[in-house]
């Protein structure tokens, strides 16, 4: 391993975006034959990182080193000629073309006539899939493949462009744990011929089967470089959430508060568990676990905008009718999406239409807009949440992360509220104004709202809550009470629910 | 950008008195650049010719915008939700030929021979509404098929010849004159009034730019953006039924290819008018602005006897190059 020369190696990189830094100064190298296991929170820079690599985006200072040639950054072309491929989280094949033909996209195969020679492709592609132990019929439609199973034809492609460098994004986020074996065996042939490759990964069984060293970031920083020998698996995870908490005091509880909102056997799907639990007046109550574990589906049934299989939810002993966002809304249900651009805001519409757009009835008689109780009402709003803008007509795709988040908590707060959800509440938002929001909940869960906080920030987590439930595959995993989110401990107790370590019975 | 401890309100007036300077000035030129551009096209015709900037020849123009006027507004919607209406032009035929073979066959029921024409107009955008938001089908697709659709049908009924003989009357409808000017005119600025009142003054209006601007979002805030799109493609349907028995009046006939090619004429306007055609961006008075720019360069065109087929092809430069300078006005204001 010594012996293996650097293929790669990054020098003092930094990233922001939007003010907001990513990545600080972070070094390490890989060398060929190596698998380096890239592990770290969501959000911790793993995957800006791998596109800084990759030449997707450019690194604000810093150099990446490839074969001892320093890469020019910025374009994807530059990065693939010096050898580097990359598999992303989200693939992207051509779903209606053939294997083969994914295979030689922009490097076609023509004869002599200039037109495409398909049994040349196809005899090649079958020796390229042979190479990973792949017996599959080159001719097949792309999107008749598992998710597993595109990934590892993605991987070919991505090697057969002469990777040297190949970086994996995630790589089994998505395929049941069956298939993992296939990719195991790819990535060992990879090692065998030389290839250096960076795997990122949530799972430390993963990391202990394949990773010749471990690399953890957090915060953006480099947290631990060392040789897999060196790193046993509470270390990993030591150095993955050990994150000072000082930042968030603890919320108080109100211990006599009354149950007010009870979600009774949400079952989200047909392959998820029911789920049932109550959240009290006042109560924030928490929703940890890793990404894809059935949080933002929870929520979104809850409000409606997801159609969930079963479920009752009762608001102060009154059933409501779910599945429908407009009466959620007028139940008392208030819904801060994850996807603050997509789900949240219509960024072409100024400040006061967005803010008023959820309760536009009650600033209308009869379909004719009040324009003087609108602004009155969204100024009061606005105000609360210390909204900093040019004014009420300003649009809202000129407002900062931050600030546009504040609106989509803010226009809820017009008319009352009981339950509010907030899906990732502070995802891509400042330090400043993530301090704000933090207050702006806690303010109002002190006035008596019941809140439903799904967060993958551990220290937001654990410093918000009254309680955590820790979801995995679309089920109760855990439960912490306040006492227990106070012991040193808590996060990896966390984190060991969400990865399915530890499984608490719980009688809900 | 902002001083941290203002609040939105003081912001506002602080960016008031900074912001009245150079920028704010070539701002508003880049906001109101169809004003301009019409402002611009008015000057050079009347330059050229004496006998465009007068009364009679301003009424002509307007006379023949009116045609387009309500079309261009159920466009404006439509286009407003993201979406097309290709059907607009083949419904003006069917509602045309449905209320001239009613007025017809019972010549006494004139009143409900215009109803039906408008409600013939009606259920053919309530497909259309249909469609595209229960079964997901692409609004281009859907009203491509109702364009061939209402065509056929319009041919049908007058076993593919013109229907004549109307009563006299019913070219009452739209060549009765007032002030000098005929009521298409007047049915064509209430109608922008009306729709301009709605899209800007109630809740219907901005769930239209919410729909359009990010139909999830819109959802989340609970709004049925189902029901908006059938609201829409009705209205847009019914505007085209009311528009086919007004151009029917005024031929005092059924032909059955009337309002043909009428759809593209509409949707220039919208375009030309600053709406995205992604939806969510665009004003009702912005495709006045923009249907006026056409009937206006049509008119002038026509004093300067510039054939028929250059006016077609400086229209479609005019298109792409209104649309060049608002994406580039658009970036530049995003900024």
């Amino acid at each position: 391993m010594a012996t293996q020369a650097i293929a790669l190696q990054v020098d003092g990189i930094q990233k922001s975006f939007g003010g907001v830094p990513v990545l600080h100064a972070v070094s390490f190298n890989v060398p060929s034959g190596h698998v380096t296991a890239l592990a770290g929170e969501n959000g911790a820079g793993k995957s800006t990182l791998m596109k800084i690599v990759s030449g997707q985006i450019k690194a604000d200072a810093g150099t990446v080193t490839l074969f001892g040639q320093t890469l020019e950054q910025g374009d994807p072309m530059v990065s693939r000629r010096s050898g580097v491929s990359i598999v992303p989280q989200e693939l992207s094949p051509y779903p209606d073309l053939s294997i083969y033909e994914n295979l030689f996209v922009g490097r076609e195969i023509r004869n002599k006539l200039g037109l495409l020679n398909h049994s040349e492709m196809q005899k090649r592609a079958t020796q390229m899939l042979e190479v990973f132990g792949l017996d599959l019929n080159p001719k097949i439609k792309m999107n008749r493949l598992s998710v597993a199973v595109t990934q590892l034809v993605e991987i070919t492609k991505a090697t057969s462009w002469g990777a040297k460098i190949l970086l994996l994004d995630e790589p089994t986020s998505a395929i049941p744990d069956r298939e993992v074996d296939q990719l195991y065996k790819v990535v060992r042939a990879l090692r065998e011929q030389d290839v250096a490759m960076i795997y990122t990964t949530h799972r430390m069984i993963e990391i202990q089967e394949l990773a010749d060293s471990v690399v953890v970031l957090r915060d953006g920083n480099l947290a631990l470089n060392v040789p897999i020998s060196d790193a046993d698996e509470s270390k990993i995870v030591r150095s993955m959430v050990g994150r000072d908490l000082e930042k968030l005091t603890s919320a108080k509880i109100n211990i006599n508060a009354k149950k007010r909102i009870s979600i009774s056997n949400l079952q989200v799907d047909r392959k998820s568990e029911p789920v049932s639990f109550e959240i009290a007046e006042g109560e924030i109550l928490g929703l940890g676990g890793l990404i894809g574990a059935g949080r933002t589906e929870i929520v979104e049934s809850i409000f409606g905008i997801r159609k969930a299989r079963n479920g009752v939810i009762a608001i102060d002993g009154v059933e409501i009718n779910i599945g429908k966002p407009s009466e959620s809304i007028k139940a008392g249900i208030a819904f801060v999406p994850e996807d603050r651009k997509g789900a949240g805001l219509v960024l072409s519409r100024s400040v006061v239409d967005n803010t008023s757009l959820p309760h536009i009835r009650e600033f209308s008689r009869s379909g004719w807009v009040n324009f003087g109780s609108r602004n009155t009402a969204v100024t009061k709003v606005v105000e609360s949440v210390n909204l900093r803008s040019r004014g009420l007509s300003q649009l809202v795709g000129t407002l900062s992360g931050g600030n546009q988040q504040k609106i989509v908590l803010a226009r809820w707060l017009t008319q009352s509220v009981k339950l509010l959800i907030l899906d990732e509440p502070t995802r891509g938002v400042d330090v400043g104004a993530r301090g704000e929001i933090y207050s702006i909940i806690r303010k109002l869960a002190s006035e008596g709202m019941s809140v439903l906080l799904v967060s993958s920030d551990m220290p937001e987590l654990i410093g918000m809550s009254h309680r955590v439930l820790v979801i995995r595959g679309g089920a109760v995993a855990g439960e912490m009470t306040r006492e227990e989110l106070d012991q040193d401990d808590a996060q990896i107790k966390i984190f060991e629910y969400a990865s399915g370590q530890v499984t608490e019975d719980i009688n809900v | 950008m902002s001083n941290k401890n203002t609040s939105a309100l003081g912001n506002l007036e602080e960016i008031k008195k900074v912001n009245w300077d150079k920028e704010r000035v070539t701002n508003l030129l880049v906001r109101n650049s169809m004003v301009f551009v019409l402002l611009l096209v008015i000057g050079y015709f009347s330059f050229k010719n004496d006998g465009f900037l007068t009364l009679p020849n301003l009424r002509t123009i307007l006379i023949a915008s009116a045609p387009f006027a309500l079309i261009t507004l159920g466009q404006t919607l439509v286009i407003l939700t993201g979406g097309i209406d290709l059907s607009v032009g083949s419904v003006i035929a069917l509602a045309t030929m449905t209320s001239a073979k009613f007025v017809v066959t019972y010549p006494d029921q004139f009143w409900f021979a215009i109803a039906l024409g408008i409600f013939v107009g009606f259920i053919a955008g309530i497909i259309n509404g249909v469609v595209v938001a229960y079964l997901n089908v692409t609004p281009f697709v859907t009203t491509l098929g109702m364009l061939t659709i209402a065509s056929g049908l319009a041919y049908a009924i007058g076993n593919g010849a013109p229907i004549n003989g109307l009563p006299e009357r019913w070219g009452n409808i739209a060549n009765t004159k007032f002030f000098g000017f005929q009521s298409p005119v007047f049915v064509m600025i209430a109608g922008f009034i009306i729709i301009g009142v709605i899209m800007t003054r109630t809740s219907f209006g901005l769930r239209i730019y919410a729909v359009g601007g990010n139909r999830v979002a819109a959802e989340v805030a609970g709004v049925n953006s189902r029901r908006i799109l059938i609201y829409v493609y009705a209205i847009s349907g019914t505007l085209a039924g009311l528009s086919g028995v007004i151009l029917s009046s005024r031929v005092i006939s059924g032909p059955p290819n009337l309002g043909s090619g009428y759809e593209l004429s509409a949707i220039a306007a919208v375009v030309i008018g600053g709406a995205s055609l992604m939806g969510g961006r665009g004003t009702i008075w912005g495709s006045f602005l923009g249907l006026l720019l056409i009937q206006t360069l049509n008119n002038g065109l026509d004093i300067l006897i510039i054939p028929a087929y250059w006016q077609r092809v400086i229209s479609g430069v005019l298109i792409i190059s209104a649309v060049t300078v608002d994406m580039w006005a658009t970036k530049r204001s995003s900024k």
